[in-house]
């Protein structure tokens, strides 16, 4: 009976103040949708599948920056370097202790957990020496060009951990893809239809457990520090482990989306920590609309489609268009776009938003 | 036996002195007015008590233990709690969300919705309980805040000017909810300015002038004395 | 004599290293301290200081002059994109920087799209000189002077000048300042000029020295950023004292261990600074003076 309870209450949460969409509408369009992306792979052919899956490996970073920075109010500017020193990690791992067995599993658990390591040390410093919000974006930021710096400099055979050479600006790369162990023969998860529903599986938990994390007790403190530090703290919350807490899911996400992306193309460069390549999760989460999960998952997706098409004309016109995204989105649009177009449809959106402008 | 107590607490700030040397007691069950004009420390005397500056020297005792060194958050568990200046409520938050989050810490389910329901008929804010806390009117605002405030269930509650902005009737409904949980046992320190309000609740009051104690006694005595009228010249309204 | 000459080496890399740091954060302080801002497109300003005055010193343009013309059509750009962007912004801090960040990104591929992958640099003039078996480079000297006539410059504006003492005004009580009638719009747009013609002009002086890619603003930012973390929000309380205690740290460990050791040990000593003095120098210095 009690675990019963227990249950219910932990499944309610997954509906709540924090989180858009509830009742039987919201969970209907999230079947559809769900149904639709489970039936994709059956209409389209194995390279379109492929790519989707690339969309839905940056997710994860998206998501825990919108938990870190919507939900926290903390800027972190340098989410990419937990998803570098992930995905540097997973590639140095598999190298040295091969793809058999499930060792690739163990790799990305290891690798993810790395990052958040990373991030609970960092995080500490920051967030125990109480920095202004300001600060906070741009420490973090300055880390995570640091770390490209320090990763472009590995050119030589010096710099390799046991068997994998670090390789400079140029990359590491030959690391094995994710491998199931399977009696008839090991299963590697190429860029394919089973990677594809392995990737969304894991986005679809992700998704659930934040929106019962961000409507829980600890979810309920964390907004209240966003929007009120002082107040949060005298009511006897020590806001600086909330912060950190947050901070550590967070970048473990972004290191989950290391992880992905580097079995995915079986590569990794220092440029993936670098000035642009920190300002596009910054982008596509305040476009979607940050203070939101859903917004920002949807948000995500779509700009990611948008620059993947603008690259046939070359990186350099996608990212000024992103540019031009940001500072078009912060103007008229500061609580993202779904937001702000679906307050014109919806009275709650329109509360939303004008309580994000007060 | 004091529930608050100072030794000889000093705050410095650059070349600025700004808490000189306070001795203070807050007696068990009290209600107690700090009152000095504006820039006396009445504000940085609540921040040192608080934890939210650190003392230049002296010590701060609480229930007969030193939590000068004691983290904020720290203090607010071990039955301290306030009330903001400015309303310090979470603006995007709803009413109920916003007492809930007080609340959370020592109940849940069932007693924790009950509890807030008895909040918010306490509160007089039972219709506005889905409303965002920001678009409550200033006075309501205050309330709220006193209710979060008293949601910790403090032993020791402190108010820095509970009634600014409050209608004169708002003013004396909450005079009279100080006086009800006076009468539960709950020691109250309060900075205010109304000195209508401080003849209402308090028992003692104390005058902070430059920092320092200027002079300590009931409401009485404080008015007829004749330095206390000097330094505020004028600035007393009562 | 082995050792004097170790610590001219010494001396140099510091003064050297402090050069670089007051240079590169003295524009992002200016602004900061006005306006509570981090403004991340401050790299593309160092660029286009750097770009301008190298074109116009190829031109034929004396080196001084492409360097000042350098900082004035950067500054000039500032206060165009404060009046355009920034002036809308400024109720929400936090979003203004994420602005800047997105003028950034425009800045930089932008540059690349109409200039390509890099342009022509002019080489560094003066030559260099020996001390006790090393060789030295002369424009290395001038940068340093450059930095300390730069603080000796900002310090008259803001003491001398009537835009430095209304602009020191509106830092303090903003709602004052304006009741008085300043025009706290202008001293904004000023402000944000003045911090944008002072990155200009760290591009400049640093333009003969470096290959000028549309990214080179990137080499200096991480510098910028941790000097300001430091030193907090006042030039010469904070950033100055700042870039002489994190120059000294710099070249240290550049000595040491080189020149990534010496970046990598700034960012951490930074880090492990923040633990210890949440609000900078300045705060240090002032005693929390809220």
């Amino acid at each position: 009976m009690a675990s019963r309870n227990l249950l219910t209450s932990t499944l309610g949460l997954l509906e709540g103040p924090q989180t858009l969409g509830k009742g039987v509408g919201f969970w209907s369009g999230f079947l559809v949708v769900l149904a639709l992306a489970c039936a994709y792979p059956l209409f389209a052919d194995g390279y379109d599948v492929g790519n989707n899956v690339y969309f839905f490996n940056w997710a994860f970073m998206a998501l825990g920056l919108s938990l870190i920075w919507g939900y926290g109010g903390a800027l972190s500017f340098g989410q990419t370097a937990f998803f570098g020193v992930a995905g540097y990690a997973y590639g140095v791992l598999t190298i040295n202790i091969g793809d058999a067995y499930g060792l690739t599993f163990v790799s990305l658990i290891a690798a993810v957990g790395l990052s958040a390591l990373f991030a609970a040390v960092l995080g500490y410093f920051l967030f125990f020496g109480r920095i202004s919000g300001v600060f906070l974006g741009i420490v973090t930021l300055s880390v995570t060009l640091v770390l490209e710096r320090f990763m472009s400099q590995t050119a030589g055979p010096e710099w390799a951990i046991g068997s994998a050479r670090l390789n400079g600006f140029n990359g590491m790369g030959g690391m094995p893809s994710l491998t199931i162990p399977w009696p008839g023969g090991d299963i590697v998860l190429y860029p394919d239809v089973t990677l594809y529903y392995l990737t969304l599986a894991l986005l679809v938990i992700v998704y659930l457990a934040l929106r019962m994390l961000v409507n829980s007790r600890f979810g309920n403190v964390l907004v209240a520090i966003r929007e009120n530090p002082q107040r949060a703290e005298m009511l006897g919350y020590d806001i600086r482990r909330y912060q950190l807490g947050a901070f550590v899911v967070g970048s473990g996400l972004a290191g989950l989306s290391g992880v992905l992306y580097t079995a995915w193309g079986n590569y990794i460069t220092p440029s993936s920590m670098g000035m642009s390549a920190a300002a596009l999760p910054v982008v596509w989460v305040a476009v979607g609309g940050r203070s939101d999960l859903t917004t920002t998952l949807f948000g995500t997706l779509l700009v990611l489609a948008g620059f993947q098409y603008l690259t046939i004309y070359g990186s350099q016109y996608a990212l000024v268009v992103m540019g031009f995204l940001l500072v078009v989105t912060i103007l008229a649009a500061p609580s993202g776009i779904f937001i702000t177009v679906g307050s014109l449809f919806s009275k709650g959106l329109r509360r939303r938003l004008a309580r994000e402008r007060s | 036996m004091a529930i608050l107590q100072t030794r000889k607490l000093d705050k410095w700030f650059g070349g600025l002195h700004v808490t000189d040397n306070v001795d203070f007691a807050l007696e068990q069950g009290e209600v107690h007015c700090l009152i000095g004009p504006n820039g006396a420390g009445k504000s940085t005397f609540f921040k040192l008590v608080l934890g939210e500056h650190a003392p230049s020297g002296g010590e701060i005792l609480y229930d007969g233990e030193d939590i000068t060194r004691t983290k904020s958050y720290e203090r607010i568990r071990r039955g301290i709690s306030v009330k903001f200046q400015v309303p310090g409520i979470f603006q995007a938050l709803r009413v109920r969300q916003n007492l809930q989050i007080a609340l959370q810490h020592h109940l849940q389910g069932a007693s924790l919705d009950e509890e807030i329901d008895r909040l918010l008929e306490f509160l007089k804010l039972k219709d506005t309980e889905k409303q965002l806390a920001g678009s409550l009117s200033h006075g309501q605002k205050q309330w709220l805040e006193i209710g979060m405030a008293i949601a910790l269930k403090p032993r020791l509650l402190l108010l820095d000017e509970p009634t600014a902005g409050m209608t004169p009737d708002e003013t004396h409904a909450t005079g009279e909810m100080v006086q009800a949980l006076n009468a539960d046992g709950v020691s109250v320190l309060a900075v205010e300015h109304d000195m209508a309000f401080v003849r209402q609740i308090a028992q003692r009051v104390t005058v902070l002038h430059f920092g320092k104690v200027f002079a300590q006694g009931t409401i009485e005595e404080i008015v007829a004395d004749e330095r206390v009228a000097a330094i505020y010249l004028g600035e007393i309204h009562a | 004599m082995d050792f004097l000459s170790g610590l001219f080496s010494f001396l140099y890399q510091t003064g050297d290293a402090f050069a670089f740091l007051v240079l590169s954060a003295c524009g992002l302080a200016v602004i900061f301290g006005m306006m509570g801002v981090i403004n991340l497109a401050h790299g593309e300003f160092i660029l286009c200081g750097a770009y301008v005055s190298t074109t116009a010193a190829r031109m034929g343009l004396p080196l001084p002059l492409s360097i000042c013309l350098g900082a004035i059509v950067a500054g000039l750009v500032g206060m165009l994109l404060e009046r355009a962007i920034i002036r809308h912004l400024y109720s929400r801090p936090l979003d203004t920087i994420v602005v800047t960040w997105g003028i950034s990104m425009i800045a930089t591929q932008g540059t690349l799209i109409l200039l390509g992958s890099s342009i022509a640099g002019t080489g560094t003039p003066f030559g260099s000189f020996a001390v006790g078996g090393y060789g030295y480079s002369v424009y290395r000297l001038v940068l340093m002077l450059a930095a300390v006539a730069t603080l000796a410059g900002l310090w008259l504006i803001f003491t001398r000048t009537r835009f430095g003492i209304l602009a020191r005004a509106t830092i303090q009580v903003p709602h004052i300042a304006e009741a008085l009638g300043v025009n706290t719009s202008l001293i904004y747009s000023l402000t944000f000029g003045l911090g944008a013609a002072l990155a200009g002009l760290c591009g400049g002086l640093y333009a003969p020295t470096m290959t000028l890619v549309p990214t080179m603003g990137s080499a200096f930012v991480v510098e910028a950023f941790v000097t300001v973390v430091v030193g907090g929000a006042d030039i010469f309380l904070g950033t100055a004292p700042a870039a002489a205690i994190l120059a000294f740290v710099k070249a240290g460990l550049t000595s040491w261990q080189g020149q990534l050791a010496g970046q990598i040990g700034l960012l951490v000593a930074v880090i492990v600074v923040i633990r210890i003095l949440p609000r900078g120098l300045t705060g240090f210095i002032l005693r929390e003076r809220a």
